[in-house]
């Protein structure tokens, strides 16, 4: 199925946001400005609340507004229908421009990378930051309903969206396992280029001192943390 | 806000279909999904950790409650997520230099697609249908996807050498210590802070980072 | 070749890079216009000489006999603004040219000892840097006749014409010289000689120089020189690179005319045109050398070849001598075809190669590899991009500069020698920011991190937190491990430079009339 790539899983979540707004007499924000502007508060990188969600590679929240009109050139097409018609009837030329179309809504629109199943990725979401969950998604329609994490699994199902395609340009490694491979390598070359040309007895003694202080076995630690912005 | 997380950009793109036309979109996309020759290109390019289209039928807009209304659309949409290193610029160019007839393909039949080559119609199309996003979260903001795949590469060779040398003597060791530098020669690259993609988002970094020492100098102070 | 173009119309330094035609010597120097009608008057008066791209020579092949003193202008966005170009043109020129260069320091990597802070005096106040002027020379046949004669000529021509303006234009001060000088009226350059006197095309740090310099549509030159300058076919073969990559209102290779600023008559024909001195820390570069090469366990001219890619003593690329026995072969054909005068086949040996896809031969962060990969970066996928080159293509650069200075002190990297680099194309960001920015001082897209180029490289303290390093690949059945050159120094300092724009005669002629306007 499209949403997969091997043990990686592309969630395209499109939540709908409550028309209306929120606010007294001196200050008023509609719903979904408001959630942009939440989203706009989060900490970013290793300060993130996604950073504290298991097996998450990459992920974004953005607030779709309305779709836009493609007031952008037409183009030369090869016997069109329209193109055509129109020499004939105006009718047909303004039939031929692209339309208006506009959203009844506005949506909160949330794509995840993560490895594993869509079910224990939610799990691990909800238990570890169920309070920016309802943050984040408070005034989106039906969202007053998800009391526990049963109700977010099936509340991010319905409004769940299945991908066509799903490119995998990197890995399909659990997280843990990319984030030791990147601590590791960034170690190892520093090793590597420091030790070079030492002697076989002493090279093997400083390697051994390396693998103990790095341990590449132990995914755990010593690694980086989700998010790391400094090196 | 920021379409830029580290080393990453997130691209979010909208554009509309008509709905009768759509079929061959998706046709396309489950030839490629099949057939991931079709994506050489892309994979040659490297530039992308994760990438997704999806296409929404106009009456499939998530629809939760009777108080919400119902969409009433005269196209269906398409979504294109992408992750990718380094500068807008250089992804879109990088496409239309290096496989044009692979995003003319992807975008067939998109409303007013102008087609990838000439380039700044392209560049137009793709920033007109663009989406800003709002948060950006990269579990690893210093690596790239090379540095991603390259890492596990290095680690796999890594352990297996470790393992066939626990009881070697210093001579045996060299050798094949020597043996995995030349297997991983080519995973050694250092992993700095990104180019500066854009001056107008290192300013607004700039200022993030103050602010957020001025909060903990006043927060030490109290 | 599908291309006439018009040259007459084309500045000279565009079309020709003089050092290769007989001119060893170059006079650099920057005027400020403090009055519109001046220096419009001073536009007028210098383009009345301006070298043109016409061929030299007796006719019919000739239309002018060589010049002895070939004089080209260029001017900035705040010259061109000092000299009244309408708001609506001056809007059309692209953003990192109205910044310049000195604003554009954190995308070139110009921190630490390059930092503009540190670049010579001339260029503090940017905003007074209006218009460049160019002075190549010939150097007089008699060896009585002081070198510089037919440029001293030129200039003290340029001079009297800035003196008549009293005050409209004015001579920026402020180039560092050899005797740490900081005030000089001008920046001279000129090419190497060796120890005999002869001219050798070389740089400081002991590399043959330009020898890869991209030839395209239009452009006069043997139809063999397009060979390893040009871009890659899928045939594997080479063609002319299109026009618009570096002349303005022409095609260019994303099938479109490069934007430029309206109207068409001043922006065709023209080109934008990077200047940067860079100072070269040769004993630094000696140094390296020397801690390197015992342990590189090949020789140190070697080691000096395989961080550029070409060998320093001739410019063989090391993608077909990887080594010293395939060298010794090499030399002999190349000095064979030398005296047999055979430029075919001593252009063929220099230019016509690929780069190996492992890096045996030719190391993937090698200098000449990064600033043209060859088509190297569609990794052998034959076939995975339109042509191998695709990537390559839109980031080529007219090389037009000359070394500058000459190392007195070999012990010291103090002093005034380097190179005035000077890169011509239509995008400054699309081509020269880019290679400088994501090639030169990066490595992501040939897979190496963030290792940057040996000699260009911005690189942090050898003995800081952070020091950097090149992977130079084994092949695995030499039975040796991959060598790292690690704690290189910073071996080029930036000392000034701007963004500059080479309009045509035509645009010339317009500007100087104050009849630019795009309505």
């Amino acid at each position: 199925m499209a949403n997969i790539s091997g043990n990686a899983y592309a969630l395209t979540v499109l939540s709908p946001i409550k028309n209306g707004c929120i606010g007294d007499s001196s200050y008023q924000i509609s719903y979904a400005d408001e959630v942009q502007s939440r989203l706009h508060g989060l900490g970013v990188c290793e300060d993130s609340p996604l950073a504290k969600v298991p097996q998450t590679y990459l992920a974004r929240f953005f607030i779709l507004d309305d779709v836009f009109l493609e007031s952008t050139p037409g183009c030369d097409s090869f016997c069109n229908l329209w193109d055509i018609l129109s020499i004939f009837k105006e009718r047909f030329r303004l039939l031929a421009l692209p339309r208006e179309d506009h959203l009844k809504s506005r949506y909160l629109v949330f794509s995840s990378n993560f490895h594993g199943d869509l079910e224990s990725y939610l799990r691990g979401m909800w238990s570890a930051v169920s309070a920016d969950i309802k943050h984040i998604w408070e005034h989106c329609v039906a969202f007053d309903r998800v009391q526990d994490v049963e109700g977010f699994i099936a509340y991010i199902k319905r409004c769940q969206l299945t991908a066509n395609l799903f490119f995998n340009g990197s890995t399909d490694d659990p997280l843990e396992e990319q984030l030791k491979a990147l601590y590791l390598k960034q170690q190892f070359v520093k090793f590597a280029v420091s030790h070079q040309g030492l002697g076989a007895a002493e090279l093997q003694d400083a390697f051994r001192a390396f693998i103990g202080r790095v341990q590449p076995n132990q995914l755990a630690t010593p690694t980086w943390r989700p998010g790391q912005s400094i090196p | 806000m920021s379409n830029i997380a580290g080393k990453a950009y997130a691209m979010n793109v909208i554009t509309p279909i008509r709905w009768y036309m759509a079929w061959i979109n998706r046709l396309i996309f489950l030839i490629a999904y099949r057939t991931p020759s079709t994506l050489r290109g892309l994979i040659t390019l490297s530039l992308i950790h994760y990438a997704r289209w999806v296409i929404i039928d106009r009456w499939k807009f998530p629809h939760l409650d009777p108080s919400q209304p119902k969409e009433d659309l005269h196209y269906s949409y398409m979504l294109f997520f992408s992750n990718f290193n380094g500068s807008w610029d250089q992804y879109v160019d990088s496409f239309t230099f290096a496989i044009p007839a692979g995003l003319d393909l992807f975008w067939k039949k998109n409303v007013r697609y102008p087609k990838s080559v000439p380039l700044t119609p392209f560049h137009d199309y793709i920033r007109h249908n663009q989406i800003d996003t709002d948060h950006y979260y990269n579990a690893y903001p210093l690596a790239s996807s090379n540095d991603v795949k390259s890492a596990k590469h290095l680690k796999k060779k890594l352990i297996a050498f470790e393992r066939a040398v626990r009881d070697a003597g210093p001579e045996e060791f060299l050798t094949k210590y020597h043996a995995l530098l030349v297997e991983v020669q080519y995973d050694l690259g250092d992993m700095q802070p990104a180019p500066i993609v854009s001056l107008a988002a290192q300013a607004v970094d700039a200022r993030r980072l103050l602010d957020a020492q001025r909060l903990l100098d006043a927060q030490g102070r109290r | 070749m599908t291309q006439q173009l018009d040259l007459p119309d084309i500045q000279g330094n565009i079309i020709r890079a003089y050092g290769r035609f007989g001119f060893p010597k170059a006079r650099f120097f920057f005027l400020k216009i403090n009055d519109g009608d001046s220096g419009r008057d001073f536009v007028g008066t210098i383009t009345k000489r301006v070298t043109t791209s016409v061929s030299w020579g007796p006719p019919p092949k000739g239309v002018i006999p060589k010049p002895k003193a070939p004089i080209n202008i260029a001017f900035t966005y705040n010259g061109l603004k000092a000299l009244g170009l309408p708001r609506a043109s001056l809007a059309g020129f692209p953003e990192e040219f109205a910044m310049g260069m000195k604003a554009r320091k954190e995308i070139l990597g110009d921190d630490g000892p390059s930092a503009p802070e540190r670049w010579d005096k001339v260029w503090q106040k940017h905003e007074d840097v209006h218009v460049a002027l160019a002075i190549n020379g010939q150097t007089p046949e008699e060896k009585e006749q002081p070198p510089l004669k037919y440029v001293e000529e030129a200039y003290q021509w340029v001079m009297s014409q800035i003196d008549a303006s009293g005050g409209g234009v004015v001579l920026l001060t402020g180039h560092r010289g050899d005797e740490g000088q900081d005030d000089l009226p001008f920046q001279d350059a000129s090419l190497l000689y060796d120890k005999s006197g002869n001219i050798m095309a070389k740089e400081h740090f002991g590399y043959t120089d330009g020898i890869g310099d991209p030839v395209f549509e239009g452009q006069i030159t043997e139809e063999y020189r397009v060979v390893g300058r040009g871009k890659l076919t899928r045939e594997g073969g080479w063609a002319r690179l299109e026009t618009g990559e570096f002349l303005l209102g022409h095609p260019d290779e994303a099938h479109e005319y490069p934007p430029a600023p309206p109207p068409t008559l001043l922006s065709r024909n023209g080109t934008f045109m990077v200047y940067r001195k860079l100072h070269q820390n040769v004993a630094s570069f000696e140094r390296l050398l020397d801690a390197h090469a015992e342990s590189f366990s090949g020789d140190r001219e070697l080691l000096a070849a395989k961080l550029s890619g070409r060998w320093r003593d001739n410019g063989a690329p090391i993608a077909h001598t990887p080594d010293a026995a395939s060298k010794a072969e090499w030399d002999k054909l190349f000095y064979a075809a030398i005296a047999a005068k055979d430029e075919r086949t001593v252009d063929k040996m220099l230019a016509d190669f690929r780069f190996d896809l492992m890096g045996y031969k030719c190391p993937i962060g090698a200098h000449i590899r990064r600033i043209n990969p060859r088509g190297s970066l569609e990794f052998g996928q034959d076939g995975a991009y339109n042509t191998p080159g695709a990537l390559d293509d839109r980031r080529r650069i007219l090389r037009r500069g000359l070394p500058y200075g000459v190392v007195r002190d070999p012990v010291s990297d103090d002093g005034n020698h380097g190179v005035i680099f000077m890169a011509l194309n239509t995008s400054i960001e699309r081509q020269f920011e880019f290679v400088q920015q994501q090639w030169i001082n990066y490595a992501n897209d040939s897979k190496e991190g963030s290792d940057k180029d040996v000699l260009l490289g911005n690189h942090s303290d050898p003995n800081g937190a952070c020091p950097s390093k090149m992977v130079t690949h084994a092949d695995p059945k030499s039975g040796r491990p991959p060598y790292f050159v690690n704690k290189i120094p910073r071996l080029v300092e930036t000392r000034g430079g701007d963004y500059f724009f080479i309009p045509s005669m035509t645009a010339l002629r317009m500007i100087a009339g104050g009849k630019v306007d795009p309505t």
